[in-house]
């Protein structure tokens, strides 16, 4: 049922008790044309675009949980696209392109809100690297615009700028387009689009297994649900990506992490726009319930657990203590974590694998929310020519052997 | 005095909860001669049955009664252990390396224990009902809170409503301190006793039998009381100004009351055991979710136990036991047999007493299906005020849990941190999907398991190892 005016009335007068289920719960088929494994937004995201952009319909989109319940629903819904290379700058700006006019194209209201970013610099080498991002991102059309300290206040009254502090607010590189989104949303929007479409989206159905043929090209995927037979599959499980490919015997050059989130309890509208500081790597934003949303780093260890170290919080908090102390009497309801794939040049990896039919979407680190749309939609692309989108092709997995690295990790000195 | 106004980082034994089971593992472990350190967010010790048993304005001692004073000297033999007590400490994380992180003092910090005894203690079962929002709608427990520790009570019409123990023994305490109960509306089933009879030996032989009918018959002398309420709600427009009932199957009634006290039984509070990683069972005996403990409260986590009511829900007087036999199974740990510890088949026999005696109460105030698992516009979840219609029709659309339930409608998301809401919402998922409780689970919990001060956790004392754990290279 389309969601409408029209339809909100209709539906209204009879009490709001005959909507239908914004998706099937299907019974997995024998087989399929594609298999994407894991329906967080990315995973959805591309059955969307296979079914909507390339008319391959006859998809099946795993997923060991339920949808959305992996990062897509424990990030901090972050959105920018001013990265320092082009080729990153490529692929977010195609995404926050398409958040731009999402809510549209999926009939689904994903509550993208261009309220601003803001990244402050603490220290010289902030301003000197972020001064080269505004100049980089205007280059290639990108809007990020250079704050002093006095602006950034003006732009986000709630912040300390007082030149005393330990981590003192230099200046800021603000992108005005950038924002947050809800993120739930977003995972439930594409699902209902590409059901809708004729995709299976099936959950609590989890991949144990890659089949190959003698040739040694994927012929389908071993589940908890029995044996589902595809021709291609693409893997794209964040975290738990290179235990995935590793039943098709490929190691990955990822390593996960954990990485934390905690919530306050609500208050009122105080926090304009998304704050960030990557030396500290902390992450501020106001949800629309009213809570402080603030992100915190990785662990510097591995780990496949879904909590982080408290020193990693406590660090993050000291500085928000400081950089806002109006916050400081808050309430802290909260704090969860995730499992993020982080690549060596922090960068994702998109497109094919060495093995035939077997594709990978992953390595987003602590960043992939705000790429979703754009990478579903590239990774779509590709698995359908069976051959890298040209956005895509710079992230390839080869880059790793011919070391034609996207080193955003160096540009940004932080994991992101 | 045992009050400390400083922690150390490291304690052989920490013991979170001062209440029965806490008091009396610390006694064990601290006349052992190990360094122990009880912490409690109360102002002082006792837990919720012994609330404010070394401060209480309620003197005259027929209130309260010779069960609630007991507890002297419980707290009397904690105090002259040696034992330390953080008053006002609040524990919001435990570690399975047994670190705590503790609000105390105005700042938060970690400690280390060799041992950690979990005694928590119960929680009240939530009693969804239309109207528990309003006003003048408490709990039995909270109304027996404000009695023990500022001797107040509630004036105007007062209803109680709802089964078990606690109920009749609030109801004696009310009156014996001057209260007027309107009426007393019982929602025990009637099929319960019945079902309890099988159960009835142990319980006839336990200290409970004369204690709970000399309560009761002395209660209803002066009460009103209605039994086989099968149906309740608040009425009100700001407060509540009635209370609609339906005994069996008869017509609705409506009585006027000023305050509405409701009560049907306790669980035990898992919210620690469960953030830190204890293992959890659904008891379908109790209707709640215990922790797989050894019979000495050990966890599965080493060096963690629990004791308690947050072990099962057994009494106060069956929690000193099983405090002390965790205290035990500490000293053994830590010191081998020292030979001062108390007597382990003593505890067992009284143990085994109020255990056998339990079947029975289970069974006769097992709350009932209705006032369990609420429909239509009833509450379920307090702070995101989301109703029992809004569970089931998400759970309809594809909601399978009660994780996936948290974004779908933020359910168990708010201040309470899914106290007043997790039982509920596994049974309503449960019942709409066909399942049993045990297969749908229950919240993720993590730490903060209380809310705690974004300045606090900021202002976090540092070693050495927290600042290498930040450090990039």
């Amino acid at each position: 049922m389309q969601y409408s005016f029209l339809n909100l009335v209709r539906q209204g007068l009879s009490g709001h008790q005959d909507w239908p289920a914004q998706w099937r719960s299907p019974e997995p088929k024998t087989a399929y044309d594609v298999v994407v494994v894991g329906a967080g937004g990315h995973g959805l995201a591309t059955a969307y675009y296979l079914a909507k952009e390339h008319g391959i319909t006859n998809v099946a989109v795993l997923e060991k949980g339920w949808l959305g319940g992996g990062n897509t629903g424990r990030n901090t819904t972050i959105i920018r696209s001013n990265y320092l290379w082009e080729e990153s700058e490529a692929i977010y700006e195609h995404a926050l392109r398409l958040w731009e006019t999402l809510s549209r194209e999926l009939n689904y209201n994903v509550m993208y809100s261009p309220r601003g970013v803001m990244m402050l610099a603490h220290n010289v080498h902030d301003v000197q690297v972020f001064k080269r991002h505004v100049h980089a991102n205007r280059l290639a059309g990108i809007d990020n615009e250079w704050l002093s300290p006095e602006e950034a206040k003006a732009f986000c009254p709630p912040l300390n700028i007082s030149r005393q502090l330990r981590y003192p607010v230099l200046g800021g590189a603000l992108q005005r387009r950038g924002g947050v989104a809800r993120h739930d949303a977003v995972a439930w929007g594409y699902a209902r689009g590409a059901d809708r479409l004729g995709v299976d989206i099936i959950q609590n159905c989890e991949v144990t297994g890659i089949r190959r043929d003698i040739n040694g090209a994927v012929e389908g995927v071993e589940t908890t649900r029995g044996t589902i037979k595809a021709k291609k599959v693409g893997v794209v499980a964040a975290g738990h990506t290179s235990v995935l490919m590793a039943m098709a015997s490929l190691r990955m050059p990822i390593e996960s992490f954990p990485l934390q989130a905690l919530v306050s309890e609500p208050i009122k509208p105080v926090l304009p726009c998304v704050v960030m500081s990557n030396s500290i790597h902390a992450y501020i934003s106001q949800s629309d319930k009213g809570e402080l949303v603030i992100g915190a780093g990785t662990d510097v260890y591995t780990s496949y657990s879904q909590t982080g170290g408290l020193h990693i919080t406590t660090h993050t908090l000291e500085a928000i203590a400081e950089l806002f102390p109006t916050f400081r009497r808050l309430r802290m309801m909260r704090n969860w974590g995730g499992i993020v794939d982080v690549t060596p040049d922090r960068s994702p990896i998109i497109g094919t694998t060495p093995v035939p039919g077997l594709f990978v979407n992953c390595g987003w680190g602590t960043g992939g929310f705000k790429a979703t749309p754009g990478s579903g939609h590239v990774f779509a692309a590709t698995i359908a020519r069976g051959e890298p989108h040209p956005i895509a092709a710079p992230f390839s997995l080869e880059r790793f052997v011919t070391g034609r690295l996207i080193d955003e990790a160096a540009a940004a000195a932080v994991a992101h | 005095m045992s009050a400390v106004t400083s922690l150390d980082d490291h304690y052989d034994v920490a013991v979170i909860g001062a209440g029965p089971a806490g008091l009396a593992a610390a006694t064990v472990t601290a006349t052992a001669g190990l360094s122990t350190v009880v912490l409690d967010d109360n102002p002082a010790p006792g837990g919720q049955v012994w609330r404010a048993v070394t401060t209480t304005p309620v003197q005259d001692r027929r209130v309260l009664g010779d069960d609630y004073w007991k507890g002297q000297e419980i707290v009397q033999a904690f105090q002259a252990s040696g034992a330390k007590h953080a008053l006002g400490a609040a524990v919001w994380s435990l570690s399975r390396e047994r670190e705590i992180g503790v609000s105390f003092g105005g700042g938060a910090r970690m400690l280390e224990a060799r041992r950690v005894v979990i005694a928590s203690g119960a929680l009240e079962r939530p009693f969804p009902i239309p109207g528990w929002t309003l006003p003048g709608v408490m709990s039995v427990g909270g109304a027996q809170t404000l009695l023990k520790a500022s001797g107040l009570v509630p004036g105007g019409r007062v209803v109680l409503a709802g089964a078990g123990p606690l109920l009749w023994l609030f109801a004696h305490q009310m009156l014996q301190a001057g209260g007027q109960i309107h009426a007393i509306l019982d929602t025990s089933d009637r099929a319960g006793w019945r079902a309890a009879l099988k159960h009835a030996m142990p319980f006839v032989t336990s200290p409970y039998l004369v204690k709970g009918l000399k309560l009761m018959a002395g209660v209803r002398r002066r009460v009103r009381l209605l039994t086989g309420v099968t149906s309740l709600a608040a009425g009100g427009r700001n407060k509540v100004e009635a209370v609609i009932f339906r005994q069996g199957s008869e017509g609705g009634q409506r009585m006027a009351a000023d305050m509405l006290l409701l009560h049907q039984g306790v669980v035990p509070n898992v919210n620690l055991a469960m953030a830190a990683g204890v293992e959890h069972h659904w008891d379908a005996q109790q209707l709640c979710f215990v922790p797989v403990l050894d019979t000495f409260g050990g966890t599965g986590i080493e060096g963690v136990a629990i004791a308690g009511d947050g072990a099962g829900i057994a009494g106060a007087e069956a929690a000193v036991e099983r405090g002390r036999l965790a205290g035990i199974a500490a000293v053994r740990a830590l010191k081998g047999d020292t030979g001062k510890l108390p007597d382990e088949t003593a505890s067992r026999k009284v143990l085994a007493k109020y255990d056998g005696a339990r079947a029975f109460l289970d069974t006769l105030y097992r709350p009932s299906r209705g006032f369990r698992i609420p429909a239509g516009d009833t509450i379920v979840c307090r702070c995101e005020e989301v109703t029992a219609q809004q569970v089931i029709d998400n759970v309809r659309i594809g909601c399978t849990g009660p994780n996936q339930l948290k974004s779908f409608l933020r359910c168990g998301m708010g201040p309470c941190q899914g106290r007043m809401c997790g039982l509920t919402v596994t049974e309503l998922i449960a019942e709409t999907r066909g399942v049993t409780p045990a297969e749908i689970g229950y919240y993720r919990l993590r730490p903060p398991v209380k809310p705690i001060a974004l300045a606090e956790l900021a202002s976090m004392p540092k070693t050495e190892s927290d600042v290498t754990a930040v450090v990039r290279i």
